[in-house]
């Protein structure tokens, strides 16, 4: 084990795949950022302000299952999906016992680890995945699911871009991240609700067209009434448990993608050219 | 129909190759026995088999291995899967469903078989592995052996033309171990599917071996041959090879049956020399016993366990704790390492109740070394284990390595305990143990898994215990580690203690418990290869004969 061995990657994105995340979060980050965007003065768009957070619920799923199949595209490797499968499974578990409790939803801590150690790309799915799983389990299907899956997603892959670090640093840059992005998650989301949730009546309520500094105003008025209360805690559940249990988590995360070998960098003798086996001639059907 | 072609592999960075020039065809029909120590390469040697060795792995791959003319360099393990199936230790690692049936269909599903096949196929392999009457139950209640055959018949269904199993009884009690192989013999003879497997318990496997293939690790090239023929100078060898060995029986037989119709001489022989006594010095009878059970029972709801047990434990002896699977051995053990009270009658380790001690003090009156050692191991490197025992219980630091470089020296420190062999992790759980110097030492199977290497360094710890007066208990189903090691043996049946004695009187003479050995050499008592080595070697010459 002396020798440096260069770590392969769980989920590989490739430069297609990475264009059409870029151009799908920049989409998404359009549907949660409407009501912000849209300006009084235009005519055709408050006269469709009213219908467009619909559509973007009707596309922010389709876009997602685009992304994800184009990840999927390169053939995922088998162990990447096995670790996406049980990590997405205990992720959606982490969040069984959220409600009822303020506050309390642990999964994220996980996600962000996972992320951390497992790369960008299987952030990405795995946030994704767990929050669609953990739906699925709570029966929290809904039009919002595409944007917390969306929110989610980000989370996994923001994790994994942050600066190299280790030891102590490392658990504290986690940490930190953990509040940032937790906070941040918990405001996009009121965000995208905030044109519903709030009426049209109250001081903070969305005014269609009321101007991108007015709403902002109202809007952060809404989210400090309405879910610091809860977001805050989350947040903070998660920086503990990051403290906690990171360093373990870690060691197991770490110890599991060692073993897994992902994009194992196979020499056949004479020519000892690297090449994995999709490169090769293709398999000849079973007789 | 398994082809391998000067076939050398070397692991990413790794200095030496695993694999060295092998050259080997296994035909259609045969069983080809994987013999070799722990981390000799026999897993590697076996995965290239299927592919998953480089394509999985990394690595440098040279020459080329054909199954049923597919190469695995141009071939991904799953599209292998229809003609050769690998099977591993641990069956519940492999396990992706929760009920029998659907983990026997779920390999089919994946190769895209027609339900109509599927189902029928199910209902063959149901059968031939006897799992009929558990085809509804769930995989979690299943046990040991069970799990193994399910995991066998999941890889069956894809009706492969081979089978690979790497050490299949492992991760078994001998029980379930004996299910296993009962299992694959059928098989191998009335279905003539190729089989390669890797085991410990060679005595088992080589009577229906065509082919030896001994792995001996660096590099050395394999040796390929007839049963008899590796066996006569192979270093891993069971007790009955190297007794034939000791009389030069040519060729090695392979079965106590063949055995015994060559030893009428060599019994004869020894009917005229005295046996060698074991020498260790066992305290008197007027020693205080290390730990006393006064009529104790134990009952698990209606269950009882035990029932009226008494037994004292005395200072450097060894006692080995028998019985099948659900006689109280457990119970028993966790009774004296005071994880239970008795509910009736008392224990008394070094005088007091061991249940009540604080756990510091109970550490250092008694040791329990689990069936699975990993339970004891929690840390994340061997060094930080070492470390934290000595930190935890007070001793000054480095005494833990100390102890364990006393039992395996050699240990890398910065390894993972889980990703350690068997042995290697026997050895550290044994050294955290022993750390504390406890009087009376309990183990729970501790031959599991382990090779005979292994196995030989386990006896000689343990002897060296009973040695410096440490009261050793060992639970286990291993009669060769009994015949080997123990001073006294004790029978259990539903909880109750049915035989008591010296440990030569208790096995020796059961068709169920008694060794190689003394199966070869019976009517008379002997255990071991070694007694009967030490017993020739007082005389002037050895058995000579044709």
């Amino acid at each position: 084990m002396s020798r440096v061995r260069r770590v392969g990657v769980a989920v590989r994105l490739t430069t297609r795949a990475s264009v059409l995340l870029a151009v799908a979060s920049l989409l998404g980050l359009a549907a949660f950022c409407w009501p912000l965007l849209v300006h009084a003065q235009s005519g055709v768009n408050a006269a469709h302000s009213a219908d467009a957070p619909w559509i973007f619920v009707a596309l922010l799923p389709l876009l997602l299952a685009i992304v994800l199949g184009e990840i999927a595209e390169g053939s995922l490797d088998a162990k990447a999906v096995a670790l996406l499968g049980i990590l997405a499974a205990c992720g959606a578990a982490l969040r069984v016992p959220s409600p009822g409790i303020d506050g309390f939803e642990p999964m994220w801590f996980l996600l962000i680890l996972s992320g951390r150690v497992l790369g960008r790309g299987f952030g990405f799915v795995l946030g994704a995945l767990t929050l669609f799983a953990s739906a699925l389990v709570t029966g929290g299907v809904g039009p919002w699911l595409p944007f917390q899956m969306l929110g989610a997603a980000w989370m996994g892959f923001g994790a994994a871009c942050l600066p190299r670090a280790s030891g102590k640093p490392e658990i504290a840059l986690l940490a930190a991240y953990a509040m940032v992005a937790s906070l941040l998650y918990g405001a996009l989301l009121n965000l995208w609700f905030w044109p519903f949730g709030a009426g049209t009546t109250t001081s903070f309520s969305y005014v269609s067209g009321g101007g991108l500094l007015g709403n902002l105003h109202r809007f952060v008025f809404y989210d400090l009434t309405t879910s610091l209360g809860f977001d805050i805690p989350r947040a903070v559940t998660n920086a503990v448990l990051i403290v906690a249990l990171g360093r373990p988590v870690l060691g197991a995360l770490r110890r599991a993608s060692r073993r897994a070998v992902f994009e194992p960098i196979v020499e056949l003798d004479d020519d000892a050219t690297s090449q994995s086996l999709d490169d090769r001639t293709p398999a000849s059907p079973a007789p | 129909m398994i082809r391998f072609d000067g076939v050398s592999f070397t692991y990413s960075g790794a200095d030496a190759p695993t694999l060295r020039n092998v050259d080997l065809e296994i035909t259609e029909g045969e069983l080809c026995l994987v013999v070799g120590t722990t981390g000799s390469g026999k897993s590697t040697f076996l995965r290239a088999m299927n592919g998953l060795v480089p394509n999985s792995t990394g690595g440098k791959l040279a020459g080329d291995v054909l199954v049923a003319g597919r190469s695995t360099r141009t071939h991904a393990s799953r599209d292998l899967a229809d003609v050769i199936g690998l099977v591993g230790q641990d069956p519940s690692a492999s396990f992706v469903t929760d009920v029998v049936e659907d983990e026997l269909a779920y390999t089919m599903e994946n190769l895209g078989v027609a339900p109509q096949a599927m189902r029928r196929r199910v209902e063959d392999t149901l059968d031939l592995l006897g799992l009929h009457e558990l085809r509804g139950r769930s995989l979690r209640s299943l046990s040991g052996g069970q799990q193994q055959r399910v995991a066998i018949g999941a890889v069956l269904t894809a009706a492969p033309r081979a089978l690979v199993l790497d050490e299949p009884t492992s991760a078994l009690d001998p029980a379930a171990a004996e299910e296993v192989l009962s299992s694959l013999s059928r098989l191998v003879h009335d279905v003539g599917l190729t089989v390669v497997i890797a085991e410990h318990r060679l005595e088992r496997v080589l009577p229906f071996a065509d082919r030896v293939v001994l792995v001996s690790g660096d590099g050395v090239p394999l040796r390929i041959g007839a049963p008899h023929e590796v066996m006569a100078d192979s270093p891993v060898a069971p007790p009955l090879v190297e007794l034939a060995r000791l009389a030069g029986w040519h060729p090695v037989p392979l079965s106590v049956r063949d055995a015994r119709r060559v030893a009428a001489p060599l019994r004869a022989r020894l009917a005229t020399v005295t046996r060698v006594e074991r020498e260790r010095p066992v305290s008197g009878p007027d020693a205080a016993p290390v730990a006393v059970l006064a009529r104790a029972s134990y009952s698990y709801g209606d269950v009882h366990a035990l029932h009226d047990v008494g037994l004292s434990f005395n200072r450097g002896e060894i006692m080995a704790l028998m019985g099948r699977n659900g006689s109280g051995k457990s119970t028993l053990l966790s009774l004296l390492a005071g994880a239970r009270r008795p509910s009736a009658g008392s224990v008394r380790v070094g005088g007091e109740s061991p249940a009540s001690l604080s756990p510091r003090r109970l550490v250092k009156a008694v040791g329990l070394v689990p069936q699975d050692a990993q339970l004891l191991l929690y840390c994340e490197t061997v060094a930080e284990e070492c470390r934290t025992s000595d930190k935890e219980s007070g001793l000054t630091e480095g005494v833990t390595r100390r102890v364990l470089d006393g039992i395996l020296p050699g240990m890398p420190p910065d390894r993972h305990p889980r990703d350690l062999s068997e042995g290697q992790r026997l050895a550290l759980a044994l050294a955290v143990v022993l750390a504390h110097e406890p009087p009376l030492l309990l183990l729970d199977e501790p031959t599991r898994g382990l090779d005979y290497p292994s196995k030989a360094r386990l006896e000689g710890v343990l002897a060296g215990l009973a040695a410096e007066g440490t009261s050793v208990v060992v639970a286990t189903h291993d009669v060769e580690l009994v015949a080997r090691v123990a001073d006294r043996a004790v029978l259990l049946a539903d909880g109750e203690v049915v035989a008591d004695g010296a440990a030569r009187d208790v096995i020796c003479h059961s068709p169920v418990f008694a060794p190689q050995v003394a199966k070869v050499l019976a009517p008379d008592p002997w255990l071991t290869v070694d007694e009967v080595r030490r017993a020739l070697a007082g005389t002037d010459q050895l058995v000579e004969q044709s």
